[in-house]
């Protein structure tokens, strides 16, 4: 799935990652999260390789699997817990980045009786009262209306400028890289490739149209066009076997002989 | 307003059936309803019906208890254990598929015309529904909620009790509902054959001898009624309608 990937991400970094959709971005998380091992290479984490998932390294989905079954406060506290802090310790901790994610006032509802948008929050409030060195989100705004979006844009940007957390964010969407990393990356597709890295100097907050990120976002677009377009003739391709394979068994051989 | 309600949707039916079967007694030769709601009415002060239906319920939570500790205990080694799975899965399965009267000839065989034959026909017509319950629920947790926990920290025990039980629990519930239908079914089939234990199914026999048909349409009545309450009452307000509420899955 992923081939050659020489990536670094320093302290305190917002690294974004856009491609296509299938080139192995969530891979990528997966990857660095610990979820899933490499066949070849290793993630180092200072210097430590990766043996699985760890505190260190939190991921924040697209989905923003929280436990239905626990109330706000006690999906915050949920890793708190598996750490065995106590009682106290961690409604001080949850307290404080709910306050953050401004859901100060929602600490007793359950996760169906919130919008997309607070749910998402409470996972990145989840997220980082684990204190992580890197915090991995993985397209966490793709659900999200473009209303919602933007203020949890807004609201991403101020908690990282707060707390000086690491991101590695993964997206499909390259307004939403621009508007928040210091570098946006591209991702080449089958097998996934790291492919260009743009940095973005422009302060923030940043505004979508502002001329000088639309320049940047069309030369980012420019590098993801072909990866798009090999997507699009695999699948066609695809296509193609399936109907001569369907029409007669002396069709074409597909990876060698059968 | 809400007890208007109440009594419209819950109690008027009932009261126009009633009514319908009174009316239909005088033409048809039927049992007049009112004569069996009488009679249920007197069995329920009278001392030597109570104690055949605290006897059979007595049975009755032995058993259940018994089928819901063992099938949660063995669902949870299915569900968790591929190996475990392939050894117990489908014994589970035809457990399940088993009507629980036809425990009843085996139970005989193995105790003897006594009340451990009826709880043991309780025990093995409830636990398989449990056990494939609880299994199901365990394998359908959301894997990107254990892939969470497990960044969190969460894994082996703390997982399992944490998260995996949690939400499997909705399925676990389900599976003690029925648990208690088929335990039910399973408890009046044992006590119908085995006529010499004191219980209701002693009682129905008794008075079906005796051609007393409306006393044994009272005594059906009430039986209907135990069901109805436990599964209504207790399982779906009690227990189903929290959970539900809480999970925002009503």
């Amino acid at each position: 799935m992923l081939q050659e990937i020489n990536l670094e991400i320093a302290e305190g970094e917002f690294i974004c990652l856009v491609g296509p959709s299938g080139c192995g971005k969530s891979t990528l998380i997966n990857l660095i999260a610990g979820l899933e091992m490499p066949t070849s290479g290793r993630v180092l984490v200072d210097g430590v390789p990766v043996a699985g998932p760890g505190t260190d390294r939190v991921v924040v989905f697209q989905e923003a699997a929280l436990f239905p079954w626990l109330n706000v406060q006690q999906n915050v506290e949920f890793g708190l817990k598996m750490a065995g802090m106590p009682a106290e310790k961690r409604k001080e901790r949850s307290a404080e980045y709910l306050r953050m994610v401004h859901l100060s006032r929602f600490v007793d509802a359950y996760p169906h009786q919130l919008s997309g948008g607070m749910k998402q929050r409470v996972a990145i409030a989840r997220s980082l009262a684990m204190d992580p060195k890197i915090l991995l989100m993985d397209e966490p705004f793709a659900a999200l209306d473009a209303q919602t979006r933007q203020l949890l844009h807004q609201e991403l940007l101020e908690i990282w400028q707060q707390t000086r957390k690491t991101i590695f964010f993964v997206t499909h969407n390259v307004r939403e890289a621009t508007v928040l990393g210091d570098k946006v990356l591209t991702i080449s597709a089958r097998p996934g490739r790291l492919k260009k890295g743009f940095a973005i100097h422009l302060p923030r907050p940043r505004r979508e149209s502002d001329p000088h990120l639309i320049v940047i976002q069309q030369r980012i677009l420019l590098s993801l066009q072909e990866e798009i377009a090999k997507v699009v003739k695999d699948e066609d391709m695809d296509y193609l076997i399936e109907k001569e394979a369907g029409r007669s068994i002396d069709g074409p051989t597909i990876g060698g002989a059968l | 307003m809400k007890a208007v309600r109440w009594a419209r949707e819950h109690l008027l039916p009932w009261v126009v059936f009633l009514a319908v079967w009174e009316i239909l007694s005088y033409v048809l030769p039927i049992p007049s309803s009112l004569r069996i709601l009488h009679l249920g009415w007197g069995d329920v002060t009278n001392p030597g019906f109570a104690s055949a239906l605290v006897s059979s319920l007595g049975r009755m939570v032995v058993g259940f208890t018994a089928a819901t500790g063992l099938g949660i205990c063995l669902g949870m080694l299915i569900g968790q254990y591929r190996t475990v799975d392939n050894i117990l899965g489908t014994l589970a399965s035809a457990l399940n598929a088993m009507p629980g009267a036809a425990w009843v000839p085996l139970a005989i065989f193995l105790f003897g015309l006594n009340q451990k034959a009826v709880i043991f026909t309780i025990v093995l017509g409830a636990t398989g529904v449990v056990m494939l319950n609880t299994s199901f629920g365990i394998k359908d947790v959301p894997p990107l909620l254990i892939r969470a926990a497990r960044t969190m920290g969460a894994s082996g025990p703390s997982l399992f009790w944490h998260v995996i039980i949690p939400a499997a629990t909705p399925r676990i519930i389900d599976g003690l509902r029925l648990a208690w239908a088929f335990g039910w079914r399973a408890l009046m089939a044992g006590e119908l054959l085995i006529s010499s234990v004191n219980g209701m199914g002693q009682l129905l026999s008794t008075v079906a001898k005796q051609g007393n048909i409306e006393q044994l349409l009272a005594y059906m009545g009430i039986l209907a009624l135990i069901g109805m309450t436990v599964d209504g009452l207790i399982f779906n307000r009690l227990i189903g309608d929290r959970l539900r509420a809480r999970r925002g899955t009503a």
